[in-house]
C-alpha cells in the first residue's frame, strides 16, 4: 500500500518546502530559495544520523571534560596545582559560595548530560508518532539552554588571561577546557542539525494505513 | 489597511517545527499567529519594527567598541595591575600557548557579536530609504546564522565567576568595558527581538527589484 509520507495539511504533503533561513514557502522544484538564496530542503538532509553522530562524539568529549584538569596554577608559594570542574565546584561549595558552586555545577555537569538525553530523546520521537507536542517543547527548551555550558571555558580564558603575575602567579590551561568546548560545540551542532519537522511527519500516518 | 497597500499580500505559510501550512491573509491587523497543532509563533507584528531594531543596534555599535578595546576586568597583585582587554585576550590567549581558548573567545565573544550588529545595520540602514546594498540577503542571512553563537551574555556570567575566584588571590576592579558589554547584552538582545523576520525578508526582496 502507498501510504503518505507526510502528515496532511503541512507544506511538504503539497509539494512546498518552507525555506530555513527566511520562511518562504517554495515550491519543491526549486532547488534554491528565490528570496534569500539558501538551499531548500524538504528536511533537512540525513538530520537523525547527522545528529545521532555529532552527540555520539559529544559523549566521548564528555569524560574527559570532567575527568582531566580544566586549569592549572602555578604559585611561588604553593607551587602547581591543577583543578578539575568537579573540583573547582566542591571548593566553591566549601568556601560558602553556595549559588555558584549551584551554577557551574549545573551548567557543566548537568546541562550537558540533559542535553545529550534530550536529543537522543528527539530522535527516538521522530522515529515514532507519540506525543508530538511534548517532543517539540524538549526541542526548543534544548535549543535555548545548551549554550550556557560554555561558562567554564570563558572562566579558564578569562584567568588565564588575566593572571599572568610571570613568577609570582600563574594559570595554564588544561586539557578539558579543550574538550568541554569541543563537546559544547558538537551538541550545538547535533542540535542544529536536527530537523524538528521531523517529529510531527509520521503523527497522522496511521489514520491513512 | 487595504489588502494592495499592505506589505503582506496573502502567502503561505509553514509552521517551522510542525510544517503545518497555512494561508495568511492581510497580516497587517493581526497582532500574532499562532500554529493550530503546535502553538508555534508563526508570524508577530511589530510595530517600527525596522527603525527599532536599527536603533538598538546603533547604540550596540557604540557599546561594541566600548566593551572591545577598554579594559572589563584589572587585577592587582603585591602593587602590580594587570589589566584584561576584550580584543587582546584572545592574542594574549594564543601568546600563552592556548590557541584553542584564544579561537574560542574570539569567534563566540569578539567575532559573532561584532557580526550580528554590523550584519543588522548593513542591511537596515539602507532598507530605511527602500535600499539594499550589494551583498545584504548574504549579509541577512549572516546574521540568521550568527545568532545562536554569540555567547556574550555567557561570558558575562563567566566574569562574574571569575571575580569570584580572584579575590583570594588578588584585588579585582570591574573595567567600564564590563558595563559597556552588560549594556550590550540587552541592546543586542532588543535588536534582535524588534526584528519582524517577514516584513524584514519581504523590504529586501521589494529594495532587490528596485533598479
Amino acid at each position: 500500500m502507498n501510504r503518505p509520507a507526510y502528515r496532511e495539511h503541512t507544506a511538504a504533503s503539497h509539494g512546498l518546502a518552507s525555506c530555513h533561513v527566511c520562511a518562504k514557502v517554495e515550491l519543491m522544484s526549486e532547488t534554491t530559495c528565490n528570496r534569500c538564496g539558501a538551499t531548500l530542503h524538504l528536511r533537512k538532509p540525513r538530520s537523525i544520523q547527522r545528529t545521532v553522530a555529532l552527540t555520539i562524539a559529544a559523549i566521548f568529549l564528555y569524560l574527559p571534560a570532567n575527568i582531566l584538569p580544566i586549569m592549572t596554577t602555578e604559585s611561588l608559594t604553593t607551587g602547581s596545582e591543577s583543578s578539575t570542574i568537579i573540583g573547582g565546584v566542591i571548593t566553591f561549595w566549601q568556601s560558602g559560595a553556595y549559588p555558584v558552586a549551584a551554577i557551574i555545577f549545573v551548567a557543566s555537569v548537568v546541562i550537558p548530560v540533559l542535553k545529550v538525553l534530550a536529543i537522543f530523546g528527539l530522535c527516538f520521537a521522530a522515529r515514532s508518532n507519540r506525543s508530538p507536542i511534548s517532543a517539540t517543547r524538549v526541542y526548543r527548551m534544548t535549543e535555548l539552554v545548551g549554550r550556557w555550558s560554555m561558562v567554564d571555558v570563558f572562566v579558564v580564558a578569562i584567568l588565564v588571561s588575566v593572571v599572568q603575575l610571570d613568577s609570582l602567579i600563574s594559570i595554564k590551561p588544561g586539557p578539558a577546557a579543550l574538550a568541554f568546548a569541543g563537546m559544547v560545540i558538537l551538541t550545538m551542532l547535533a542540535a542544529h542539525s536536527f530537523d524538528q519537522r521531523l517529529i510531527w511527519d509520521r503523527s497522522n500516518r496511521h489514520e491513512h494505513e | 489597511m487595504s489588502l494592495e497597500s499592505s506589505p503582506h499580500t496573502p502567502e503561505l505559510i509553514a509552521c517551522p517545527d510542525c510544517d503545518s501550512l497555512f494561508v495568511l491573509r492581510s497580516l497587517s491587523d493581526a497582532d500574532r499567529v499562532v500554529c493550530s497543532s503546535c502553538s508555534a509563533i508563526l508570524y508577530e507584528h511589530k510595530r517600527n519594527a525596522l527603525s527599532r531594531a536599527t536603533a538598538f543596534a546603533l547604540s550596540a555599535l557604540v557599546l561594541l567598541f566600548v566593551a572591545h578595546f577598554f579594559p572589563f576586568l584589572s587585577l592587582e597583585v603585591g602593587g602590580r595591575m594587570n589589566e584584561i582587554v576584550l580584543i587582546n585576550s584572545a592574542g594574549a590567549l594564543y601568546d600563552f600557548g592556548s590557541p584553542w581558548l584564544a579561537l574560542t573567545v574570539a569567534v563566540f565573544v569578539v567575532g559573532a557579536p561584532a557580526m550580528l550588529v554590523l550584519g543588522i545595520l548593513y542591511v537596515q540602514l539602507p532598507l530605511a530609504r527602500g535600499r539594499a546594498l550589494p551583498g545584504a540577503i548574504v549579509a541577512c542571512r549572516w546574521v540568521y546564522d550568527a545568532g545562536p553563537w554569540n555567547m556574550i551574555e555567557i561570558f558575562m556570567l563567566g566574569i562574574l565567576v571569575s571575580m569570584l575566584k580572584l579575590t583570594k588571590i588578588a584585588t579585582v576592579h570591574l573595567g567600564i568595558a564590563f558595563w559597556a558589554l552588560a549594556l550590550l547584552i540587552i541592546c543586542v538582545t532588543a535588536s534582535l527581538g524588534a526584528i519582524d523576520r517577514s516584513d524584514l525578508w519581504g523590504r529586501l526582496e521589494v529594495a532587490k527589484r528596485r533598479p
